[in-house]
């Protein structure tokens, strides 16, 4: 296996196979993605129902099934307004900027393969492969750069549609969504340092044989990764974006019909990719028991949609138990704690693993790495005292300032 | 840039599934555009302020913090990959470099860079507000915390009829 694993069906050159197997994988990504998103809200819909003592949808198909699709149908026949204070280009720009990322993310995401005992490679045409659309050297810089850039869908929506909702609704999800990237970002590292490479391939290839980064890594930067994925993704107890008590909707709220569906597909299109990466960074992706000798890879698919469909449910689940979060408790999480413990963790990762090539004491590097985390706690710890009696003297400063202005205006309307 | 081919496919892919769902969605939906029906939402009334040009400082902050920690993910990432070649001196740099950034965090937030809340002085859910706010307001009696203690003791010394009469009624209602 090479040091930076690419795709070998892309190597070569381009022959007619190569164009197959690139047609099969991309088309067949758009479909799986396309009726996941539609199972994934009837999943959502009923277990949410469930867990609230309700049916849930009933009436479209065999237990509510095709709920989803009459309403996509449904949306189609809706009257599509466009507000008239939205800025024209930019209002239509917005669904596109949100929906292409949600979909071009799992084109890294390994979805099966018989990774236990083989190099989870499959023939397709005579060509070896990866059961993955695509492996680019930086695979998980791209998942990153992609989710960025939904930032920019939900920004514009929100700033071009000229409503205050809108707006407040954007702003705020800009602000989540970069506090919490950092985040994610620090504890990905972990899985980095543990893989030694960016390609998603290598890093499921790195954690064969149940060597999974959820206990190798320790735990911590796989905890840190989905509440900071949690709350990249809106959900709640993260939906500050789209509160509906104050809110209305957030920044879709001047969208209808199918403009509208497509955020919403783009919304829930995230919900699953973010699990495949989950799985595919934590748990190992379609590792686990082979059963069978003869096409072995099959338990690679088995085993992965095993783990997407617990995350998935770990995600309603979490919609249908915990309250939504207040603004600063969501910031003070998200800056004060997750970063620096991702920071911190992923330091005393890379101590141990240094130390273990040098053949120091694992027991001291260990101390000391704690005593210095604990130092830096402390400090930490201190310094968010010291901000809140800043920000308290700032704010008498500004109400003082604030009256004398007042006082000096003549009252209107008297 | 062969590995890429398939992610822009998917792309494409995805562009043109927009837009045939807008084209489709042009097709057969109504088109009946009203000027009240184009006003911002406002939950009915009509809107008495546009929406504000200008959104808190602290906002932009936070987009200026995020760079900084961009920074030292961009710059922690090479070294995670190639920690092993790097070997001790790459350790010693990243902590360097950490401890530089952690040591401007820790500034910042001492500063008071990222306090959203309310200030430190009036939280909200305090002890204070608990006692005056929910709780006297919602129990069956009204006054001060004192005298909920003294019912709270009266009904658990002496049990009431009502409290006897209930608990009977409820047993025997399957």
């Amino acid at each position: 296996m090479s040091v930076f694993a690419l795709d070998p069906a892309y190597i070569g050159g381009f022959g007619l196979s190569e164009a197959l197997i690139l047609i099969i994988k991309v088309v067949g990504a758009f479909g799986l993605l396309l009726v996941a998103v539609m199972l994934m809200i009837w999943f959502e819909r009923k277990l949410v129902g469930d867990m609230q003592n309700r049916i849930g949808p009933a009436r479209a198909g065999p237990w509510g099934i095709l709920q989803t699709l009459a309403d996509g149908v449904k949306l189609f026949f809706k009257e599509d307004l466009r507000p008239a204070k939205s800025d024209r280009l930019v209002y239509r720009l917005a669904p596109y900027m949100s929906l292409v990322p949600a979909f071009l993310v799992f084109s890294v995401v390994p979805v099966g393969g018989n990774f236990t005992s083989g190099d989870g490679t499959v023939t397709w045409f005579g060509n070896s492969t990866f059961l993955q659309v695509a492996d680019p050297h930086v695979g998980i810089l791209l998942v990153l750069a992609l989710s960025s850039a939904a930032v920019y869908g939900i920004m514009l929506a929100g700033w071009s549609s000229g409503s205050k909702y809108s707006l407040l609704g954007s702003v705020r999800a800009s602000a989540q969504m970069i506090s919490y990237e950092a985040a994610l970002g620090l504890s990905l590292a972990a899985v980095l340092l543990q893989a030694g490479s960016l390609s998603t391939h290598e890093i499921v290839a790195a954690q064969g044989g149940w060597n999974w980064n959820l206990w190798v890594t320790g735990l911590v930067p796989a905890l840190v990764f989905v509440i900071a994925a949690t709350a990249e993704l809106n959900r709640p107890p993260f939906d500050l974006v789209e509160a509906e008590q104050e809110l209305v909707g957030g920044f879709h709220t001047e969208y209808s019909s199918i403009r509208f569906a497509l955020f919403f597909l783009a919304e829930f299109m995230n919900v699953i990719t973010m699990s495949a990466i989950i799985v595919t960074l934590f748990l190992g992706g379609p590792d686990g028991p082979v059963l069978t000798e003869r096409a072995s890879w099959i338990w690679g698919v088995v085993w992965f949609f095993v783990k997407l469909v617990a995350l998935l449910f770990m995600f309603v689940w979490f919609r249908a138990t915990l309250p939504r979060l207040r603004y600063d408790q969501l910031m003070d999480v998200g800056w004060k704690f997750l970063i620096p413990l991702s920071l911190g963790w992923l330091l005393l990762l890379g101590a141990l693993r240094v130390g273990r090539d040098r053949g120091w004491n694992t027991a001291a590097v260990v101390v000391v790495c704690v005593a210095a985390g604990a130092a830096a706690g402390v400090l930490l710890r201190l310094a968010v005292r010291s901000g809140r009696r800043e920000s308290g003297e700032l704010a008498d400063a500004e109400a003082d300032a604030g009256e004398a202005v007042n006082v000096g205006e003549p009252e209107k309307g008297s | 840039m062969g590995q890429y081919l398939p992610v822009f496919a998917l792309g494409v892919l995805a562009v043109v599934f927009c837009a045939l769902s807008l084209a489709a969605s042009r097709l057969l939906a109504p088109r009946r555009a009203t000027r009240a029906k184009n006003l911002p939402y406002e939950c009915g009334i009509v809107p008495g302020r546009s929406a504000p040009e200008r959104f808190p400082v602290r906002f932009f902050l936070v987009a200026m913090l995020f760079i900084v920690f961009d920074v030292e993910i961009v710059f922690l990432y090479p070294w995670a990959v190639a920690h092993g070649s790097l070997g001790l001196f790459g350790l010693v740099a990243i902590l360097i470099f950490s401890f530089a950034v952690f040591e401007s965090f820790v500034y910042l937030i001492g500063k008071g860079a990222l306090e959203w809340g309310p200030r430190g002085d009036e939280q909200p859910g305090g002890a204070q507000r608990r006692a005056t706010s929910a709780v006297v307001r919602l129990g069956p009696e009204r006054g001060e915390p004192g005298m909920i203690a003294e019912a709270a003791e009266n009904l658990s010394g002496a049990p009431s009829s009502a409290a006897t009469q209930e608990s009977s009624t409820s047993a025997g209602r399957p």
